[in-house]
């Protein structure tokens, strides 16, 4: 099958939506089908064989936080010589409501269209303002997934109807193999916390976590913060609590296996998320590298994290729900045993064979029904490429 | 004299315009007939693979009589009704289900009472690629029995939604083409199938 994947935001930067194309572009071509993404990307950064870049990404600021996206003639021609060349079975787009590329390859696609919606948006002006204008394109999806009962949401309210339910995925055994490493482990007089994502952005709640820290080092006075993950923390950390600062070790980004490892080293994993997530794949893979999860209480992470029965979750931006929680945790060797089995299990729900192969039935599905259409009459007269936009036309 | 030229310029600019703009909706509702006339065959071949498996194992001998006779009924309704009704290319006969749903509801059901967890953990055990084989077939074709309806279901409601506008209305820009209704029955896979 010849796949064609389109993802809106900058390859280079780590995000959730990028990981699951990668991971479901390797997938894909493992199992011997040929994929290729479209992706905004900088031109001299070293890409995969599968990547075609549609042009330098620039950031903008939708929905509640800054995307780097594409668009633009540039882009346009871009995107009409890869779906020319890829003479794609599918496109499967991925946030096509979302001012980017995919919205782009929806609006010049001829192609069966699979589209998976990964973000919860509550409303938007912008969508409903151009609503009129993109109606006709959002018709060309054949297939709608959503990754979470939120994304869900966005979907049944913003184009009405029904989305598929498929998980995000994750390479369950790429963390089960993580190992422990000294500098990370804890110790019963040094509990290790690990944190994960960009430090500077609010919403990840990092802040709330350094809030808590000073209860916790109130009864663990050598428990250590491990945060890993890109931006500059350093007003944050002048803010905070100097114990809490003092407590504090930047790694700033990390490999995969970095990541692994250190899911793997610490006494918890601490995910104090205020909300604008839709899943929460971090979460999958700290529970297949065997960290107990702390999770704010949204219904994405409870979603996850089935409903609190293999991670222990806390009411959402509660400082002292999170103390409480930690201290709890740390004190309960048994506790951190049990919620390791417990989601090293659950993860096991999230792997992507598991994944790869529900998303492959919805796009036997849509070509079946693409094929089974009655043979429309071309359109090669001016009046009826204005009026049907072939080829590669909005209409 | 001027301005009868300029009214007259305006006149067929705006006769071209509202030609266009209907053009443009019956294109538009034309392929959206032609998108629910796809899904529902997408359907109708998957219920069709869904049938023949459940027969296929209700056939194998790895069943008990009474689960066995129970899959074997329901499985040769379906595929009964589905050779009775074909969906035809036919775009303005072919959006029917055919009043099915109860039949593939009764299929639905049946699978799940001869195939609770444990039957099914069973079979895969004791039995042969045969019966694995037929037993994951009714698990993938029952996952694309619930993807196919609910894309059927999506763009019957974006017909509608199209065929309920104004302008639309006044044109009957349908033409012939029938309003194409939502498919509802019971898909809901053995629990032990479902993953």
């Amino acid at each position: 099958m010849r796949i064609g994947l389109v993802c809106p935001y900058a390859w280079d930067v780590p995000g959730g939506v990028q990981f699951h194309v990668r991971d479901l572009a390797e997938y894909f071509l493992r199992a011997g089908h040929e994929v290729s993404v479209l992706a905004p990307a900088d031109d001299d950064t070293a890409l995969p064989g599968y990547l075609t870049s549609c042009g330098r990404p620039v950031p903008v600021r939708y929905n509640g936080s800054v995307a780097r996206v594409t668009f633009g003639p540039a882009t346009t021609a871009r995107v009409n010589r890869w779906l020319e060349a890829g003479r794609f079975d599918v496109l499967h787009l991925h946030e096509p409501l979302n001012p980017s590329v995919s919205l782009m390859a929806l609006w010049a696609s001829t192609e069966p269209v699979v589209a998976t919606f990964h973000s919860a948006m509550v409303r938007s002006r912008a969508l409903h303002a151009a609503h009129p204008l993109l109606r006709p394109s959002l018709e060309k999806i054949r297939g709608r997934i959503a990754v979470s009962e939120d994304a869900r949401g966005t979907v049944q309210r913003h184009l009405g109807g029904e989305a598929f339910i498929i998980p995000n995925g994750v390479y369950v055994d790429d963390f089960r193999g993580a190992s422990v490493r000294a500098q990370w482990a804890g110790t019963p007089q040094a509990p290790v916390l690990a944190f994960l994502g960009r430090v500077d952005e609010p919403r990840k709640g990092l802040e709330v976590l350094l809030r808590a820290m000073p209860a916790v080092l109130d009864v663990h006075p050598g428990a250590r913060l491990l945060v890993a993950g890109p931006g500059d923390a350093t007003d944050l950390l002048r803010a905070a609590d100097p114990r809490a600062t003092a407590a504090v070790q930047m790694l700033g980004r990390v490999s995969d296996v970095d990541k692994a490892d250190l899911l793997r080293s610490a006494d918890a994993y601490v995910a104090p998320h205020l909300g604008g997530e839709s899943f929460g794949i971090v979460l999958v893979e700290a529970m297949a590298a065997g960290a107990p999860v702390v999770a704010s209480d949204l219904p994405a992470f409870a979603a996850v994290l089935d409903r609190g029965s293999s991670g222990i979750l806390f009411e959402t931006g509660s400082q002292p729900a999170l103390s409480q929680a930690l201290l709890v945790l740390l004190s309960d060797p048994a506790r951190r045993d049990a919620l390791r089995a417990a989601g090293l299990a659950r993860a096991a729900v999230f792997d992507w064979s598991v994944v790869a192969d529900r998303i492959m039935a919805v796009y036997e599905t849509v070509i079946a029904g693409a094929d089974g259409e009655p043979e429309e009459p071309a359109a090669h007269s001016l009046w009826g490429r204005l009026v049907r936009g072939v080829p590669g036309g909005g209409g | 004299m001027v301005d009868v030229l300029q009214l007259a310029t305006f006149l067929v600019i705006l006769v071209i315009g509202v030609a266009w703009y209907l053009s443009y909706s019956a294109a538009r509702l034309d392929r959206l007939h032609a998108k629910v006339e796809g899904a529902m065959s997408a359907l109708d071949a998957a219920l069709v693979r869904r049938a023949e498996a459940a027969l296929e194992l209700a056939n194998s001998g790895a069943l008990d009589p009474a689960s066995a006779l129970l899959v074997a009924a329901a499985a040769t309704e379906s595929i009964e009704r589905t050779t009775e009704q074909p969906v035809t290319g036919d775009l303005l006969e072919g959006q029917h289900f055919g009043g099915r749903e109860q039949v593939e509801s009764d299929l639905s059901e049946a699978l799940r009472a001869a195939l609770p967890g444990e039957v099914v953990a069973g079979l895969r055990i004791r039995h042969g690629d045969l019966v694995v084989d037929s037993l994951d077939r009714i698990a993938a074709a029952g996952l694309r029995v619930q993807l196919a309806r609910r894309f059927h279901n999506d763009a019957t409601r974006e017909v509608r939604r199209v065929r309920a506008k104004r302008s639309v209305r006044l044109f009957r820009l349908w033409g012939y083409a029938e309003l194409p209704a939502p498919v509802s029955f019971d898909d809901e896979l053995p629990p032990a199938l479902a993953s």
